[in-house]
């Protein structure tokens, strides 16, 4: 982790409480402006802690999700007064005040609550999540490692799939048919090398890893997963947010 | 057969692979690309079969602008084969395995069963053409790789590293197929770090270093380069070096390999060429 702030010293559990912490907030309030609040009160973080620049091609693909949700629901809301239709004089495509406001507040909801899940994995390293599991939350060593350890082959897989598409097309394979059936035929000769080598990928890796003296009796970590007392300023301080808030939003 | 007119390619994330290469590469000549990891190799022999489009200038083979034609059209000219061979077997039997290619060019029935025979043959896997290719060895699965792109009879050959992981005999193994396919009017372009194998089967080398071409020309006058060899991390094959000093003293002629030095020595000594049968071998 080259950019060193606040966010990255905390407990990777801290973070979690923050997350939730938003989650919960997100659900308790109904009007979009609140909302908008708390989804800024989640880029502020990100940028206190240096990794909002990092997080953006995330927080890009999300609002281009977020986009696509308002487009899909937007028009099967019916109540509510006209605001403009698509087709004018034919009620095809009618959008409604309360569907835009319902509309955008769904969307908000989902933002702020996303946009925590960037922000998380930007400052923190999987092996220190991997520890503060095992250690705080007593969760199986193997369980820990097999989350992480499939989140990190995403992208060697991807590279592999990137080779194997190259060296099919160098064999005449046509990928960019414009027929369906031909185009779906020609998914196996690139997902049968992927799996193969994968299953081969996986046993390389189980046996380098036994012959490291994995699962040899109970396991120490170089670093130890603390929580110092800023870790438990953030989490009172979510909590008491948090409560205030429901309080404030119930009320 | 092989034009580059100031190629440059640089990569998505700003990674200038290529930076204005310049060649031209005759029909039927066995050129060898050498050069350190990162100098741009791989990507130059993507550029050839297609498979990436070069982002600056011209590259054409055999006439086609790799930059306009599909990769599918290419596959007809440029047989490409790729380092790891892996990455392409997938059938259950390497019959069908080097049946794949021709029959995506729209070879059938009898026409395919003789491309298939042919290109089997051409690699000595006729017995293994019912087996499944990934109970074969690396080496064996190399030529597998091979032959299921010698099916669809290319003019241009493409070779990635063809010999990486394989121990000596089967690596000459693999190289003495090549040069039987060059002298079978094959042309060749071998990506390789193994300057032996070089020196032994190559006419020509291009050397790249660091995405430019630092040499280029017969391998007698690229090996004499050692200083510029030695920038893109190279050095010339042993033979060329033991034989330098005294080739620059005027003892001995220019040699490229252990064969061609023992030759000359045994003719220094006795001055005939048929020394070899009185010295002990």
């Amino acid at each position: 982790m080259p950019a060193r702030s606040f966010l990255h010293e905390l407990n990777p559990l801290t973070k979690i409480a923050w997350s939730l912490a938003v989650i919960t907030v997100a659900f308790v309030f109904q009007q979009p402006l609140p909302l908008l609040g708390l989804w800024a009160s989640v880029l502020a973080v990100a940028l206190a802690g240096k990794v909002l620049k990092e997080i953006l091609p995330a927080i890009r693909g999300l609002l281009i999700f977020a986009a696509i949700f308002i487009l899909f629901q937007i028009f099967l809301i019916q109540e509510g007064n006209t605001v403009f239709t698509l087709l004018p004089g034919s009620g095809f495509g009618r959008v409604t005040d309360v569907g835009l406001t319902a509309c955008t507040m769904l969307a908000l909801r989902m933002l702020a609550m996303t946009s925590t899940i960037p922000v998380l994995l930007a400052t923190t390293p999987p092996k220190d999540m991997i520890v503060a599991f095992v250690e705080k939350l007593r969760v199986p060593y193997v369980y820990a490692l097999m989350l992480v350890t499939s989140l990190r082959f995403i992208p060697t897989l991807q590279e592999e799939l990137g080779l194997i598409i190259q060296a099919q097309r160098a064999r005449a394979c046509d990928l960019e048919s414009r027929n369906i059936f031909r185009r779906l035929r020609a998914i196996v000769p690139l997902a049968l090398p992927l799996l193969l080598m994968s299953v081969q990928r996986a046993r390389t890796m189980a046996i380098s890893m036994e012959t490291r003296g994995f699962g040899a009796g109970p396991r120490t970590s170089l670093r130890t997963s603390t929580f110092q007392t800023l870790d438990l300023g953030v989490i009172a301080g979510c909590l008491f947010l948090t409560a205030a808030l429901v309080i404030i939003a119930l009320r | 057969m092989i034009r580059a007119e100031a190629i440059e390619f640089t990569y998505p994330n700003g990674f200038r692979a290529l930076q204005g290469l310049d060649f031209h590469i005759k029909a039927g000549e066995f050129v060898a690309l050498i050069g350190e990891n990162g100098a741009g190799k791989t990507t130059l022999l993507k550029l050839l079969g297609g498979l990436l489009k070069p982002t600056a200038g011209r590259l054409l083979v055999g006439g086609l602008d790799t930059a306009r034609v599909r990769a599918v059209e290419l596959a007809r000219r440029v047989g490409f084969l790729f380092q790891n061979p892996d990455h392409q077997l997938f059938l259950p039997t390497v019959r069908e395995e080097l049946a794949f290619g021709p029959k995506n060019l729209g070879l059938k029935g009898q026409a395919l069963e003789e491309r298939v025979a042919e290109a089997a043959a051409a690699v000595g896997l006729t017995p293994y053409l019912e087996v499944n290719p990934r109970q074969l060895s690396k080496g064996q699965r190399q030529r597998v790789a091979l032959a299921s792109i010698l099916a669809m009879e290319p003019e241009v050959l493409v070779l990635d590293e063809p010999t990486t992981g394989q121990d000596y005999r089967e690596a000459l193994e693999i190289m003495t197929i090549v040069q039987k396919l060059h002298r079978q009017g094959h042309t060749v372009l071998c990506v390789t770090h193994d300057m032996e194998m070089v020196a032994r089967f190559a006419d020509r080398a291009l050397v790249l270093g660091a995405g430019e071409l630092l040499l280029d020309g017969p391998l007698a006058t690229v090996f004499a380069r050692e200083d510029i060899l030695a920038a893109t991390g190279l050095l010339p094959p042993q033979a060329v070096q033991l034989a330098r000093p005294y080739w620059e003293a005027g003892l001995l002629p220019g040699v490229l390999t252990v064969e061609e030095l023992y030759e000359a020595i045994i003719t220094a000594l006795r001055g005939e060429k048929d020394a070899r049968q009185v010295l002990p071998a």
